[in-house]
């Protein structure tokens, strides 16, 4: 169980029993970094090359460089808002094993993820995740998180979308930890790996997180120029604090647009080239999610993916699910040949539902 | 006379009565969402919205958000960041009520959305998970809750408690969690609007939907009410509020013409 000298009441109401909290990922022995240690991720940092060099590659390239078995990522947006799911793909065919996920709210990533792993083992797993939400929004719950926590098959450390971004947000600052105002009073408080203390000034309970340093944050932008400068139009989730607090970042972009166009609005520029290691070009990127300023998203394909997955957890039968990663993922060579699979209309459904949101990229 | 509605009609409607006009709410995906459009289109046109991925006080002129992330929440905002930006906001006081919901809530108004049955390791149940809802009940102002009504749901003892409520009812208990918001407000069923007494914390029932008695509300839930002296009727949806709640609010029906399970 955690040790804390100062904690709230949250003792006086809590159902979990102490032998129960000893496996929770707070009260598992001592403090471990899930991803770099902040003198570790500094060290990667100052150790890149700073120069404007083109980074712009494939997918599989950078998929091939970056992802190793062990490593924590992150995914980028925000439940069906710009998730990365282009790189979720290519990582899927590439494998990764005993993955630590980080992220504050998602739903295909995790769960395309998820369906590898339990479709094959061999290839991707998942050892961990720390996070605030999985699920679909409006389309429903996640059957697949649903399956491995019910089996037990993966640990999970609870935040809020809040803490999971202020986690991420330490980490782009080059700090340990940051003061927040919630998890405190609730289960989390026991749970996670944040801790209660008694302010150094004013004496009063504040909880701290600690810093989220992953190995690899994935990110799909609005728009970047080749040396990885970013622009995100709509919500920027938390994508900017992502990127700046990952060892190494890939971005896949709606749309390259000239550095000379970034120097024009140099406000504009969310994440900095010196944070990116990799450049992807890619449209619809985040399909079947939406890009604001791009494509609404396609619920439709949504649903089949989920009703395939809800499926197998209610039945163990896996050939819908199999039927999915046969034909859209292990069956195509790049995310184009998948986005190529789609009917022109719903292509073009996608787009008018986005209503044309106006953006700058020229 | 009154207008034949739905369950989640009235449970949209009686959220917008809650709200305020020339405050900011801070929603939750569905009636949240939905109470607040009939709120801004009817009493409160000067109440701001914020949806978590990022904006604050978008103009909802493309229809309902499916997301509190979507293109539809972020469009004409007047503020639009991230998730650390609007929740600071929160943590500063820019947010006078936290609109959420929950699988099950107890007579302090703590809300638990994280798990049902089992444990937390190996959960029977495992829901999404805290999203904002831990992080909103902290910090905005007030707490709105939506919860259906039924004693599995109004609950003695939570599994987990995801969002802060009072607590142990004890007065110290939200100073001692560290969070700066003054807690539960209101909880809203289709049955029954509650709120909390000021000295227990402990939850009052203030109006029952017409033709329903303290004691129906009562045998719906598992812990003792507290019941208003005051007792009223919960005020219905006109004719006119249907229609707002119908057409312009969620005219694909995707949480109000769902049926009750």
């Amino acid at each position: 169980m955690k040790q804390t000298e100062v904690c709230s009441a949250i003792k006086n109401i809590s159902k979990i029993q102490p032998a129960e909290l000893d496996k929770t990922a707070g009260g598992y022995g001592d403090f471990e970094w899930w991803g770099l240690s902040p003198e570790a991720a500094r060290k990667v940092m100052v150790n890149k090359s700073k120069a404007l060099t083109d980074k712009t590659t494939t997918t599989k390239e950078a998929v091939n460089r970056f992802v190793k078995d062990g490593m924590n990522i992150a995914i980028g947006g925000f439940v069906n808002t710009r998730p990365p799911v282009s790189i979720i793909h290519e990582i899927i065919r590439h494998g990764a094993k005993d993955l630590t996920l980080s992220f504050q709210s998602n739903s295909i990533c995790p769960e395309l993820l998820a369906g590898a792993m339990l479709l094959y083992p061999n290839q991707v797993s998942i050892k961990r995740v720390e996070l605030a939400w999985w699920g679909y929004e409006v389309i429903g719950i996640a059957p697949l998180l649903r399956h491995l926590n019910a089996n037990g098959m993966i640990m999970m450390d609870d935040y809020t979308n809040y803490g999971m971004s202020a986690r991420f947000k330490a980490a782009a600052m080059g700090i340990e930890f940051i003061p927040v105002r919630d998890h405190g009073g609730s289960s989390m408080e026991l749970t996670n790996r944040g801790k209660m203390i008694k302010s150094p000034f004013s004496g009063k309970h504040t909880y701290l997180v600690p810093a989220c340093y992953p190995d690899l944050g994935l990110i799909h932008a609005t728009a970047a120029d080749k040396f990885g400068n970013c622009r995100i139009f709509g919500a920027h989730c938390t994508c900017p604090e992502i990127a700046m607090a990952s060892a190494h970042t890939v971005v896949t972009a709606e749309q390259i647009i000239s550095n000379e166009n970034i120097r024009t609005y140099p406000n504009l520029t969310e994440i900095p080239f010196s944070a990116v290691d990799a450049v992807i070009e890619q449209r619809f990127g985040s399909y079947p999610g939406i890009c604001y300023g791009h494509h609404w998203f396609d619920m439709e394909h949504i649903l089949m993916f989920r009703s395939a997955s809800d499926e197998f957890r209610k039945s163990g039968n896996t050939d819908k699910l199999k039927k999915y990663y046969d034909e859209y993922i292990f069956g195509c060579e790049t995310f184009d040949d998948f986005i190529g699979k789609l009917p022109y209309k719903t292509l073009k459904k996608m787009r008018d539902l986005d209503g044309g949101q106006p953006i700058i990229t020229a | 006379m009154s207008a034949q509605y739905t369950p989640f009609e009235m449970i949209a409607y009686t959220g917008s009565r809650v709200l305020e006009d020339n405050k900011i709410v801070f929603v939750g995906t569905g009636l949240p969402i939905i109470a607040s459009m009939h709120a801004q289109l009817t009493h409160a046109p000067g109440l701001g919205l914020i949806f978590e991925a990022g904006p604050l006080a978008p103009i909802m002129d493309m229809g309902m958000p499916l997301s509190v992330g979507d293109t539809r929440a972020c469009r004409k905002a007047c503020f639009l960041k991230g998730l650390c930006g609007v929740f600071e906001l929160t943590q500063r006081g820019h947010s006078d009520f936290a609109f959420i919901g929950g699988a099950q809530i107890d007579m302090y108004g703590n809300i638990n959305s994280t798990f049902e049955g089992g444990t937390y390791i190996n959960a029977k149940t495992r829901f999404p998970g805290s999203g904002g809802a831990g992080a909103m009940a902290a910090n905005c102002e007030k707490t709105i809750a939506i919860m259906a009504l039924e004693p599995r749901r109004f609950s003695n003892e939570l599994d987990f408690v995801t969002s802060i409520g009072y607590g142990d009812g004890s007065p110290d208990y939200r100073e001692k969690a560290g969070v700066s918001g003054s807690g539960p407000y209101r909880v809203i069923t289709n049955e029954a609007l509650f709120g909390f007494d000021e000295k227990t914390r402990r939850m009052v029932l203030l109006e029952v939907l017409p033709g329903r008695t303290a004691d129906d509300i009562q045998k719906k839930v598992s812990f003792e009410l507290i019941i208003s002296p005051d007792l009223k009727e919960m005020a219905e949806p006109s004719a006119d509020d249907l229609k707002l709640l119908r057409e312009k609010c969620d005219p694909d029906g995707y949480f109000l013409a769902r049926k009750l399970k």
